[in-house]
C-alpha cells in the first residue's frame, strides 16, 4: 500500500486508481509522476512518438474536476494509459508509425478511448510500433526503434512495442496495443508484461486504423493480471459503430482471478512443443505446468494438427485484407501527398514514398493473392484451412477451460537481427498466429527468465468470451512466481 | 508460380505502389520466399471445407436503431487534407 507522497510509478494501476478515487492523491499528482519519470528514460528506450505534457495534464486536471464535482470518477481514476500510435485519439497525431500519416490528427476518439475517459483515465503518450502495426520486432517504425527495457540492444517485439516496453520500463502503468497476429502478446512476452488478446469481436475496433480486419484486436498491457483485467473491464463491450463487435463481450469480475487453479483443465499440445523451441523457454513452460497440477489443475494432451499451417495461412489473409485497407492511403484526405503529373502518378508515388518496405511487401503480396487467377489458389484456400484451424481449437477446448503454449520460439533477438530475412521475422509469430485465426482469446503472462535475464512469457488460450479463466490462472502463477515483480533495472534506476 | 520483375511491375500498377526499379529485384526475391513457404497449404486437402472470412459471419450483428446522429467534423476532417478548395478536397486533373 502506498501512502501519499510516495513515488507512485512502481504501484500498480488498481492502487493508484484506489488512491485517487480515495483522494490521498489527485489524478495530477498522478499523472506528473508518470510524466517525469517517463520523461528519464522514453528517449533512451524509444517508447513514445508523441507525448504532449499540456495536453495529458489537462486530461488529468479534468479527472480532478469530477471528483471536486463530487462525481465517481471511474475505476481507472487518474491512471495513465499509453496508446498505441495506431489507436485514434481526437486532435492528437496518430501516425501508425507511417510516413503517410506524418501529421495526422484524428477528428474522432476510438471507441476505446471514449472508454477509458469514461473509467477516469488519462490518455497518454502515443507509443511507437512497426509501421501499420505490420511487423514483429518495432523496427518497421519510420520513426524510430524501441529498446527492450532489459537489454537496450535487443528489441522489444512488435508491433506493439513501445506499449509493451513502456509498461515493463514504469513509464505507464497501462498501455493500450492492437493484436492481429500476435502484436500485444509477443511483445509482452519479450518484455516480461502481461498483454491480452482479447475474443475477437470483444472489444470495438471504432477507431483502430484498420490492418487485417478480420483478426485486428485491441488488448490491455500490464504488470498484473489484476491490472490486466482492470483494463480489460474499462474497454470491453458492443459498440454499434463495429458490427463486429459482440454482446457476448463480459468483463472479468476482479474477485474471480482470486480462486485458484483447483479443477481447471488444462490442455497441452505437445506436438508443438516438439521442434525448434528454445530449451529455457521448454524449461520454463515445463515448470508452469507442473506447478498448475501441483495447485489442483490437471493437464490433457490436446492436438492441433492444423496450427502447424498458421503462418502460411495467415501470410496470405492478412496481407490481402491490408492490401485492400490500406487503399484508403492516397493522398487525398489525409496524410501526405507526393506530387506526380495527373492523378494516378500522385497517387503511385505518394504510396511508393509513403509506405515503408515491409507494408509495401505485404500490399504487393496480398494484392496478388488477391489478383485474378490467384484467389482460388490462394486467398480462398487460406481461409478454408482458417476454417480447420479454428475447429481444433473449438475440440481442443471442448475437453479443457485453457492450453497452455509458449508465446515465442525464442527469447528477445538483437536489434537488426532478422531485418533482412521477412521469414525469419514472420516464423517467429508460429504460437501467438494460431489464436488469432481461431478469433479465440489469448493472453502472454511473465513466467520467467533466461539465465541471461531475459523475460520469458507463456501464453494461455482461452474458450470464446472467456478472458476471465486465463487470467485466473495467470494469476495463480504471479502469486507464487517472481517473475511478474521483477522490474527491469533501467526503471529501478529512474524511481525517484 | 514463380514471379519475376514484370509480376512485381504488375502488382504494383495494381496496388498505385510506385517501387523504385533499382528495388524490385529484392521484391522479387522476397515475395518468391514467401510464395515458396505458403506453398504448403496445397498439401492439404480442404475438400468440403467452408472458408471462414470472419469468426463472428456466424452469429447475425445486433442492429442499431436508424437515427440521425450529429457527426460534425467537416472542418477537422478537411484541416487533414493534403490540399483542398473551401469546402472540397483537391486531387491533380481528371480529366
Amino acid at each position: 500500500m502506498s501512502a501519499p507522497g510516495v513515488d507512485p510509478t512502481l504501484e500498480t494501476a488498481e492502487s493508484l486508481a484506489r488512491s485517487v478515487r480515495e483522494r490521498s492523491r489527485t489524478a495530477s499528482e498522478v499523472v506528473r509522476a508518470f510524466l517525469d519519470r517517463a520523461d528519464r528514460t522514453a528517449e533512451r528506450l524509444g517508447t513514445y512518438l508523441h507525448r504532449d505534457r499540456d495536453w495529458i495534464l489537462a486530461a488529468a486536471a479534468a479527472v480532478d474536476a469530477r471528483i471536486a464535482r463530487g462525481d465517481d470518477p471511474g475505476p481507472l481514476a487518474g491512471v495513465p494509459v499509453a496508446i498505441k500510435d495506431n489507436i485514434c485519439v481526437h486532435g492528437v497525431p496518430t501516425t501508425c508509425g507511417s510516413r503517410i500519416l506524418e501529421g495526422y490528427r484524428p477528428p474522432y476518439d476510438a471507441h476505446v478511448i471514449e472508454r477509458l475517459r469514461a473509467a477516469g483515465a488519462v490518455p497518454f503518450g502515443k507509443t511507437n510500433c512497426d509501421e501499420f502495426a505490420m511487423g514483429s520486432s518495432t523496427e518497421n517504425s519510420a520513426y524510430a526503434i524501441t529498446r527492450n527495457p532489459w537489454d537496450l540492444e535487443r528489441v522489444p517485439g512488435g508491433s506493439s512495442g513501445g506499449s509493451a516496453a513502456t509498461v515493463a520500463a514504469r513509464e505507464a502503468p497501462l498501455a493500450l496495443g492492437s493484436d492481429t497476429g500476435g502484436s500485444v502478446r509477443q511483445p509482452a512476452a519479450f518484455c516480461g508484461v502481461m498483454g491480452l488478446k482479447p475474443t475477437y469481436g470483444a472489444v470495438s475496433r471504432y477507431g483502430l486504423v484498420a490492418f487485417a480486419s478480420s483478426l485486428d484486436q485491441i488488448g490491455p498491457i500490464a504488470t498484473t493480471a489484476r491490472d490486466t483485467a482492470l483494463l480489460f473491464n474499462a474497454i470491453a463491450g458492443a459498440d454499434a459503430r463495429d458490427m463486429t463487435s459482440r454482446p457476448e463481450a463480459r468483463p472479468v469480475p476482479l474477485d474471480d482471478l482470486e480462486k485458484g487453479v483447483r479443477g481447471l483443465r488444462i490442455g497441452v499440445p505437445r506436438a508443438l512443443l516438439a521442434e525448434g523451441l528454445d530449451p529455457e523457454i521448454r524449461a520454463v513452460f515445463d515448470q508452469v505446468a507442473a506447478f498448475l497440477q501441483k495447485e489442483g489443475a490437471s493437464s490433457r494432451d490436446v492436438a492441433l494438427p492444423h496450427a502447424k499451417h498458421a503462418i502460411a495461412t495467415y501470410y496470405l489473409i492478412a496481407p490481402a485484407e491490408a492490401s485492400s485497407n490500406l487503399a484508403r492511403y492516397d493522398g487525398v484526405r489525409y496524410g501526405s501527398r507526393v506530387p506526380g503529373r495527373d492523378l494516378r502518378s500522385m497517387y503511385e508515388n505518394t504510396r511508393g514514398q509513403g509506405f515503408g518496405r515491409e507494408v509495401t511487401r505485404r500490399i504487393l503480396l496480398g494484392t496478388y493473392a488477391l489478383s485474378a487467377g490467384y484467389y482460388d489458389a490462394y486467398y480462398l484456400r487460406a481461409q478454408k484451412v482458417r476454417t480447420l484451424i479454428r475447429r481444433d481449437f473449438i475440440e481442443a477446448l471442448n475437453g479443457t477451460d485453457a492450453l497452455l503454449l509458449p508465446v515465442t520460439p525464442t527469447p528477445p533477438f538483437a536489434i537488426g537481427e532478422k531485418t533482412d530475412d521477412p521469414l525469419a521475422m514472420y516464423l517467429n509469430d508460429i504460437y501467438s498466429i494460431p489464436a488469432s485465426l481461431a478469433g479465440v482469446p489469448a493472453l502472454s503472462f511473465p513466467a520467467g527468465f533466461t539465465k541471461a535475464g531475459l523475460p520469458i512469457g507463456l501464453q494461455l488460450v482461452g474458450k470464446p468470451f472467456d478472458e476471465g479463466t486465463l487470467l485466473r490462472i495467470a494469476r495463480a502463477w504471479e502469486s507464487a512466481s517472481d517473475a511478474a515483480r521483477r522490474v527491469p533495472p533501467i526503471a529501478m534506476e529512474a524511481a525517484a | 508460380m514463380p514471379i519475376d520483375r514484370n509480376t512485381v511491375r504488375h502488382i504494383a500498377a495494381l496496388a498505385r505502389l510506385k517501387v523504385a526499379e533499382a528495388e524490385e529485384e529484392r521484391y522479387v526475391r522476397e515475395l518468391q520466399a514467401i510464395l515458396s513457404y505458403v506453398e504448403e497449404l496445397q498439401e492439404l486437402s480442404v475438400e468440403g471445407v467452408e472458408p471462414t472470412s470472419s469468426v463472428v459471419a456466424g452469429s447475425p450483428s445486433p442492429l442499431r436503431p436508424d437515427e440521425e446522429v450529429p457527426c460534425d467534423v467537416r472542418d477537422e476532417a478537411l484541416a487533414a487534407a493534403p490540399d483542398r478548395d473551401g469546402d472540397y478536397f483537391r486531387v491533380p486533373r481528371v480529366v
